[in-house]
Parts: C-alpha cells; sequence; structure tokens
C-alpha cells in the first residue's frame, strides 16, 4: 500500500499517458565489436529483444547487411549510405488472416532510417520546430535536479519526436528513464547490461512491468537466454549481482531471509525469479541457520547439537574460503560430523 | 530546499556481509571498519551481535579500534538479541520492525498490536541500559500508510532517535520515495534505507535526502542482499557538489581499492 499522494502520481500519471505504448529502443548492438557475429546469432538476439519488449533496436549499416534482407542488394547498400537504422517488427494481430485454420503468422521484421538527431544541450536551447525527431542525450546529473521542471519543458518544446538516452555517469540512468515516462515521455533508448553509458534495458524493462502492467507486453522470462548469449557475444560476463540479470541475485543465505522466503517468497523477492528465467536457490553459508540447513540436507530428523556443530564448521569454512559451500561439500561435511559423533576414538 | 549536510551509514560489515558467500573473519571486520571511520563515516553498522560469540567479539575490537564512528548493533524485535547487543557494548542499538502486513502475517505469524507491543517492551529493555535506541521500518515501502503512521508516532513515543525507512526488496521509485519520505514528521531523523532490485538504489537514495532524510544506509562496492544496496561511491559521485557528507570520493577510492581483496576474496565472486 503507497501512500496516498503516491498511489495519486501514478493514477494521474497513468491518465496522462491513456493507452498509448512507449517506444523502448535499444541500442546495445551499437556498444561493442559485432564484426565477428553471425546473422543467425544476430537474430537470435533480436529476437530475444522483442520478445522481452523492446520496440525497435537500432543497428549499423554493417549488422543490416548481415540480416540478409530479401531484394534488391545494391538498391539497399545505397539506401543504407552510412547511416544507422532501427528494425521494428509487425506484430502479428496486424497480419492476421480471416482464413479460418490458418495459423498466426510471425512477426515480421522490417528496417526504417534511424531519423533521430542526437542532442546534448541544455534543454532551455531546445527550439521549438516541429517535425523534428531528436534525441536528448546527457542529463545524467538530473537526479540532483527539478527533473519534472526539466521534463516539463522537454514536453512543451513542441519537438514532434522526443527520445531520451540519459547518460549513465552517476548510476542514475534508469530512475531518469523510467522518470521520464512516468512524466509522459513516449520514447527511451537503453542498452543491455551496464558494460556502457546507457540506461540499462533490463532494469528499465522490469521497472515499466512493475509500475505499468496494463501498459508492458514483453515477456521477461527470456532475460536469462539474452544475458547468456550477450556473454558470448561481447565476450564480457555480466556481474553475478547485477540488478535484474545476475546469476546470484536469488541466491538466499541468511537466517532470516531463507525463513521468510520458505514461508512464502513473496517477503523478500521483488519478483519472481522466474519472471526474469532465474530461479531461487537457498545457499549455505555464515549467516546461515539451523532451518537452511535442515531444508538443504533434508534431515528434519537431525539432532541440535549435530545442526549446532555442522553450522559451526559452516561458518568457519566459508569465512576462510570467501563464498558459499556447494551442496556436495555440505554433504561431505555433515557426513564427517555424524560420523564423528558415531564413532568414540580410544586414545 | 534541504539542508545540504548529510551523512552516511555504512552496513557492509551487517547487510552487505549478507551477500550470499561474503565472510569477514574478525580482523578483517576490524580492518573494514577502522577504514570506514577514518573516512569519516558517521554509524557504522557493525553486524548482528545475536549471531554469536565471534560477531560478539569483532563488535568488542570495533569498538575499540574506532575513533568517530558510532557503531550500531543491528537485531530482531525480541529481548535475547537486543540483550547480546547491549553486552558487546554497542553505541546504537537498532530495533528491525517488520512494517508491512505480508512480513507480519507471513513471516512472523503475528498482528500489527503484537508488533507495536513487542516494540514498547524492546524500547524499555533498551533505556533501562541508557543506549541509543533506533527503529528499522523493515519492508516499508510495501506497508500500509496508516499503520506507518502508527509506528511514527510509537518510534517517537518510545524516544527512537531516528526511523530507518527501509525499501527491504528495492521497488521505490524516485518520484514515490520523494512522496513518502516528504511525509514524515521533522520531529525524528530520517535514515533511507534503499536496496537495489530494479537499479535504482542511489536515486532512491538521492530523493531520500533531498525530500529531508538526514542519513542514507550505503555498502562498499554496493554488496548486499539480492542486487545489493545503495553503493556508496556511486552516491558520492552523483551528489558531487549538491550533498556534503564529509567524505571525500578520492579517499573512499584509494580505500575501496585496498579492501577490494579482503571484500572479495574469491575473485569469480565478481565480474
Amino acid at each position: 500500500m503507497l501512500p496516498i499522494e503516491a498511489a495519486s502520481i501514478l493514477k494521474a500519471n497513468k491518465r496522462k499517458r491513456g493507452t498509448q505504448m512507449v517506444t523502448i529502443i535499444d541500442r546495445t548492438l551499437t556498444t561493442f565489436d559485432t564484426t565477428g557475429m553471425t546473422g543467425r546469432d544476430l537474430k537470435h538476439f533480436c529476437d530475444l529483444l522483442f520478445t522481452c519488449g523492446v520496440t525497435k533496436i537500432e543497428l549499423t549499416p554493417d549488422l543490416v547487411d548481415r540480416m540478409s534482407f530479401p531484394g534488391n542488394a545494391a538498391g539497399l547498400k545505397q539506401w543504407l549510405r552510412g547511416q544507422s537504422f532501427f528494425l521494428t517488427q509487425i506484430l502479428p494481430d496486424l497480419l492476421a488472416s480471416d482464413i479460418p485454420g490458418m495459423k498466426e503468422p510471425k512477426p515480421l521484421w522490417k528496417l526504417e532510417p534511424n531519423e533521430l538527431v542526437d542532442k546534448n544541450i541544455p534543454v532551455s536551447k531546445l527550439t521549438p520546430r516541429h517535425h523534428q525527431k531528436i534525441r536528448i542525450t546527457g542529463l545524467d546529473d538530473l537526479m540532483t535536479q527539478d527533473y519534472l521542471k526539466i521534463f516539463k519543458a522537454l514536453l512543451d518544446s513542441g519537438v514532434d519526436t522526443l527520445d531520451l538516452c540519459p547518460g549513465n555517469q552517476q548510476h542514475c540512468a534508469t530512475a531518469i528513464a523510467l522518470e521520464w515516462l512516468l512524466a509522459g515521455g513516449q520514447s527511451i533508448s537503453c542498452g543491455f547490461t551496464d558494460h556502457h553509458n546507457f540506461p540499462p534495458l533490463e532494469e528499465v524493462l522490469m521497472g515499466l512491468k512493475l509500475s505499468q502492467p496494463d501498459l508492458f507486453t514483453g515477456d521477461l522470462s527470456v532475460l536469462s537466454e539474452l544475458r547468456n548469449l550477450y556473454e558470448k557475444l561481447a565476450g564480457q560476463p555480466v556481474g553475478k549481482m547485477k540488478a535484474i540479470i545476475g546469476t546470484d541475485i536469488f541466491k538466499v543465505e541468511s537466517g532470516i531471509h531463507v525463513d521468510g522466503v520458505l514461508k512464502n517468497p513473496h517477503t523478500y523477492e521483488p519478483f519472481n525469479p522466474q519472471a526474469v528465467g532465474n530461479q531461487r536457490e537457498i545457499v549455505l553459508g555464515k549467516h546461515s541457520g539451523r532451518q537452511s540447513l535442515l531444508y538443504k540436507l533434508n534431515k528434519p530428523e537431525l539432532s541440535e547439537s549435530a545442526a549446532h556443530t555442522i553450522l559451526n564448521h559452516i561458518k568457519s569454512r566459508c569465512t576462510q574460503l570467501g563464498r558459499n559451500l556447494s551442496d556436495r561439500e555440505l554433504r561431505t561435511l555433515a557426513s564427517e560430523v555424524q560420523n564423528d559423533k558415531q564413532t568414540e576414538i580410544y586414545c | 530546499m534541504t539542508n545540504r549536510q548529510k551523512y552516511i551509514v555504512d552496513t557492509t560489515l551487517r547487510d552487505g556481509e549478507q551477500s550470499p558467500g561474503m565472510a569477514f573473519s574478525v580482523r578483517e571486520k576490524v580492518t573494514i571498519a577502522k577504514s570506514l571511520d577514518a573516512l569519516g563515516v558517521s554509524r557504522i553498522e557493525a553486524g548482528t551481535p545475536a549471531m554469536g560469540r565471534e560477531e560478539c567479539r569483532a563488535f568488542e575490537k570495533i569498538k575499540l579500534a574506532c575513533q568517530k564512528a558510532q557503531i550500531i548493533g543491528w537485531n530482531r524485535m525480541n529481548l535475547s538479541d537486543i540483550s547480546q547487543s547491549i553486552g558487546c557494548g554497542a553505541d546504537i542499538i537498532h530495533v528491525c520492525v517488520p512494517a508491512s502486513d505480508l512480513l507480519i502475517r507471513e513471516k512472523l505469524r503475528s498482528t500489527r498490536s503484537q508488533v507495536l507491543e513487542t516494540l514498547s517492551t524492546c524500547a524499555a529493555a533498551i533505556h533501562a541500559e541508557k543506549r541509543e535506541l533506533t527503529i528499522g521500518l523493515e519492508d516499508a515501502s510495501r506497508a500500509d500508510w496508516d499503520f506507518l503512521v502508527l509506528l511514527i508516532e510509537t518510534a517517537q513515543d518510545l524516544g527512537a532517535t531516528t526511523l530507518r525507512f527501509s525499501d527491504t526488496v528495492g521497488i521505490m521509485s524516485p518520484s514515490l520515495c520523494k512522496a513518502t519520505i516528504s511525509r514524515f514528521p521533522d520531529s525524528i531523523d530520517i535514515e533511507v534505507h534503499m536496496h537495489n532490485d530494479l537499479g535504482m538504489a542511489v536515486a532512491n537514495s538521492i530523493q531520500g535526502l533531498r525530500s529531508g532524510a538526514k542519513y542514507a544506509d550505503s555498502t562498499l562496492f554496493g554488496i548486499g542482499e539480492r542486487a545489493g544496496n545503495c553503493n556508496l561511491e556511486h552516491l558520492l559521485i552523483a551528489t558531487q557538489g549538491q550533498l556534503d557528507f564529509g567524505i571525500s570520493l578520492d579517499e573512499l577510492q584509494w580505500r575501496q581499492a585496498d579492501l577490494k581483496a579482503i571484500i572479495y576474496k574469491n575473485k569469480l565472486a565478481y565480474a
């Protein structure tokens, strides 16, 4: 439940937006060397981006070449002429046929030129000109300013198409992006992960999904697959604790959180791990309690003293190693302790 | 215009260490604490004494080693935990109070009335030992506002000096932070504790501070449960020239670099 004013802020913004969808532009493929990328991997990457809710994918001419669009190759090359493009989808419901028994068609992809003009200038210098398509960059420091006033000035500037691509030098790009959309902005540009200076796409998508579930149509369960493919293509690992897509963010160790999560996962999870293609895992470490141990060993009959001894060993080993114990290490430790308790050693 | 002078509560040794796989020895905890104290961190949440003797030993050594920072002992809302913290010599006894109905019913299997009653009992025990009481509103971002108001009033009546607003599962947005924190009364110091599940811990902390909070919780490298807590370095970068925490960014960066090997013993733990 939210404070009354907070709930009314959300309602007011929903009324402002109506049912018009926002445009999410992904710029990931402009952030790393794609020279060696196969057409197959490229199509797979784009497919996953569209599935998770991206509206347009920014492509360089070189990547467009690799998409193998049918048609006149010479004509296409002339049309490309060094500028970047957006790949978009024509969705099945727009292609639907009235022929009974006909399967729902897959989405079609189409290219449109990127006509956005990048501008990193003070808002006051944005002269009102219709038919302009502008991408505002920079604005990294908006969180320490009256950002709503700045957004209002941008929205009142009279520019036809206004896309925001805030910089992330101050680690606030996701917040700026989401607040922009909440204030009535129609278009945002992002990039997958935090290996560049754009708002992290996965954070913006999840933020939209949670704050405006009626408007969000993406399937974020493909994010794990997207992360794995990105790591292969970009050659850069994603941080294990990275928000939304880190492999280890749903590992639970501390006794209080394990207790809560076993009773009701919603207690200590912002969203279901499966919603992002991940899963919850109870792990053992310095902060584990008896409940975690019984859960992992699946031995409810384990005595209090044996559990206490095993936990002490776990704490000591994990402090030394600086990591959690694996399931095998736990089983080995548990069997050693129980064996010690059963065997009397005579000296 | 909010007051520019703000303060940091560092919870690397408590919430940060709860990050799966993180485990500091007593010596390592003292090293980290000394560095934070020298840096100018106002309060250091040094751990949870209820965890046992080793944790208490760490507390005692940290108390001796730190010159300026106040040392906080984190506690669940029970007398046994609090007794341990008092025994370890913590300057501040922090009591974590489940504020959302979800936590009260599902985790505690309790009621709102029982929570208020238990809180009063805990406060009495702390005051009897003449320690400073701070109260944390766990999962406050998902709590019913009417109950939050009751908790705020109770905290004030019980003599708590600081009220911690915890976005325990990291779902707040800057505009919600602003709308919420600005409704808290001026008569008690407010501390914001933001998790990074949606990548907005820094932005939310900034909005909380601009809306009247005096303290922001943070950790070194942003470590903590799930996607972590507010990253201290990132917070300083984002507020340079706007808010003054009494901490040099340059000094933080070299101290943090020195501590990296202690915090990330297993290099595979971070990318």
